[in-house]
């Protein structure tokens, strides 16, 4: 079902699947298995311009929003959850400057980043503040034309491979949350390294590393938004970004969900395929419910996004949880069906159940999102 | 520089049906894909068009009205302007006929630099069309170019790998190249010429509309050649071992093997 896409959305989704299909498919695989930065990718992205659909018109992209944004990682998705999360992981990078960038900021960055000719990253989480964002350690102190960052982040998606990273840091800490202020660091800047990679479960073509930030000079007209409102910032990044890991979590499933039924129709046994035992399709019937009703609520939190609505935390943490938990399920019972071929690295299901996990804990984990969600409902009735 | 590209409308060949009465093939709009040989040729043309800037590349197809959906796809590669030929009239034509009629509808769209073609298509395979076109236009043809380069606007280079030989040509412009199948892919879509397709409609031609045209040498009337029979290949006789439980390596291995025979 295409959900009321409008011409143009249509257009971004054919085109992401055909890309998705003709190109992803082919090195998943071994992307997977090597842990290989897809590079090549994301300049087929940029060719088409599809790096661009969620860009503002006026900085060079389509003009679109959310909805675009999560049409084209669903359908990566549907082949490489990895793939799809390095090139998600620039949008969260480039939401802030969207949202927040003074006009120089947003001249100088987001044409870039619409052409593919820059990668962005989103550098928040510390090893000691994860969910609790507002325990960040990472310090700020202006001096003079500078603000000289000190501190670590871990877990930074596209880590050592963008160009551009949105980083959060304390410049007065006696305000709490209300002390953080966000930064546009430049891969190059004095004093700013990439650390550790990560080895993960799941979405290896990714790159996960750590940032080191020793005595590194931020010129001060790279400060994003105000001083103190980094907090904000973040959240209302993530806001529009969560549907982001949602489409994710139904392209993952939606993947699982095609491969485990050609199986179960081309897969013999006692006489007969698996397709025709009810077992099998009351299985394959679930995994279509979950699917279309998490693709249902995803579609229709991004329009409510782009429509231009004020607040939409509930819905947004909503359809991240749900599509989360469906493509967890999804992927496991996809296995289940493929028995040992689907536990086994020669078929993608078992990587899909993998990159899944991964759905339910990033940008924020679904237990917080749930905090979210009652916090808002609660305050409602 | 203006470069002409001829392509051709196919039935996949995967999903073709043949009318047994008239003995030709069901062109139905879904099943229709544009000639893989044409796409190399047009994407040698947009190779140029990468280089020289003010190139402009028009398509020229011959078919029924639902050859435009197809026809659309090429604007979302980058084409300039497309053209399709459609006449009741032209139903028929063998490879003959085909290129006298898109010879005549060169010769009314304009003076062209470079006439660009694939080698053959997958529906009909004879290679002819190409040299035809040439000998109507009074132009120079070289056939199975694997690689042209553009020195100057006024001569081109072609390659033609034939083996382990290359040969080379050089030709002044104007002239027609036929271009070998998988020579060069073509590129993908980009986002903002998909949009632009939406709204595009293909210039459309009929017969009346060419000039001096002889209507005794278009259709199955005025071809040279009819199509005696089709006759289906059986894979009956095709000896085909089933190996099951293979290691990945193994797998792998036979692979190889086979790409080696390739």
């Amino acid at each position: 079902m295409e959900y009321f896409l409008s011409e143009e959305q249509k257009i971004i989704k054919k085109l992401a699947k055909r890309i998705s299909d003709e190109y992803v498919s082919k090195v998943a695989i071994k992307y997977d298995k090597e842990g290989i930065f897809p590079r090549d990718i994301l300049d087929l992205l940029a060719y088409t311009e599809l790096t661009g659909v969620y860009i503002p018109k006026e900085y060079g992209g389509f003009g679109g929003g959310v909805m675009e944004m999560c049409l084209v990682v669903e359908e990566l998705s549907r082949n490489c959850a990895g793939v799809a999360v390095s090139y998600a992981a620039t949008a969260l990078g480039a939401y802030p400057i969207i949202l927040y960038g003074k006009e120089e900021q947003k001249k100088k960055y987001l044409p870039k980043i619409a052409k593919g000719e820059l990668i962005a990253a989103f550098a928040l989480t510390e090893s000691d503040a994860g969910s609790d964002v507002s325990s960040i350690k990472t310090t700020a102190e202006k001096k003079g034309d500078y603000y000289i960052l000190n501190g670590s982040k871990h877990w930074i998606t596209n880590g050592g491979e963008a160009d551009v990273y949105v980083v959060f840091a304390v410049t007065d800490k006696s305000k709490g949350p209300r002390g953080i202020s966000a930064f546009i660091v430049e891969k190059g800047y004095e004093g700013f390294y990439c650390g550790k990679k990560e080895d993960k479960m799941g979405i290896r073509a990714s790159s996960t590393t750590e940032l080191i930030f020793e005595d590194c000079k931020v010129p001060k007209e790279n400060l994003l938004g105000r001083e103190g409102t980094g907090f904000i910032v973040a959240m209302k990044t993530f806001d529009r970004t969560r549907p982001g890991v949602a489409a994710m979590a139904v392209g993952i499933a939606q993947g699982a969900y095609e491969y485990a039924i050609r199986y179960a129709k081309e897969r013999v046994q006692f006489g007969q395929p698996l397709s025709s035992f009810q077992a099998i399709q009351h299985m394959l019937a679930d995994m279509y419910i979950n699917i279309e009703a998490a693709r249902a609520m995803l579609y229709s939190t991004c329009r409510m996004i782009d429509s231009g609505a004020k607040d939409f935390s509930k819905e947004s943490s909503a359809c991240k949880v749900f599509a989360s938990d469906v493509a967890m399920k999804v992927t496991t019972d996809a296995v289940q069906i493929m028995g040992g071929n689907g536990y086994v690295k020669d078929y993608p299901v078992e990587k899909m159940m993998r990159d899944a996990k991964v759905t339910q804990i990033f940008e924020g984990a679904n237990q917080i999102q749930r905090n979210i969600i009652a916090s808002e409902i609660i305050k409602e009735y | 520089m203006k470069i002409l590209v001829c392509i051709k409308q196919v039935v996949d060949p995967e999903k073709v049906e043949y009318n047994p009465e008239t003995r030709t093939i069901k062109r139905n709009a879904q099943h229709l894909m544009n000639n893989p040989a044409d796409l190399s040729a047009l994407e040698f043309a947009l190779r140029i068009k990468d280089v020289y800037k003010d190139v402009h590349i028009t398509t020229l197809s011959m078919g029924p009205a639902e050859c435009e959906s197809k026809i659309k796809e090429l604007i979302e590669v980058g084409c300039d302007s497309c053209v399709l030929l459609s006449d009741k009239r032209l139903a028929g034509s063998d490879a003959y006929s085909t290129a006298y009629a898109l010879a005549k509808a060169i010769e009314k769209l304009g003076n062209f630099d470079l006439v660009l073609c694939g080698e053959s298509s997958l529906d009909g395979e004879t290679s002819i069309v190409p040299p035809q076109i040439a000998e109507y236009l009074n132009i120079p043809h070289i056939s199975f170019a694997t690689n042209i380069k553009v020195f100057d606007l006024q001569r081109i280079e072609i390659e033609r790998k034939f083996k382990n030989q290359l040969f080379r040509f050089e030709v002044k412009l104007p002239a027609l190249v036929s271009v070998k199948k998988d020579s060069a892919f073509l590129r993908l879509p980009k986002l903002s010429l998909m949009i632009k397709a939406l709204s595009y409609t293909p210039q459309v031609l009929s017969l009346d509309d060419l000039e001096n045209f002889d209507f005794s040498k278009v259709g199955a009337e005025g071809s040279k050649t009819s199509v005696d029979r089709f006759v289906e290949q059986s894979f009956e006789d095709v000896k085909c071992e089933i190996y099951e439980g293979l290691e990945a390596a193994q797998i792998e291995c036979i692979a190889d093997l086979v790409m080696r025979f390739l």
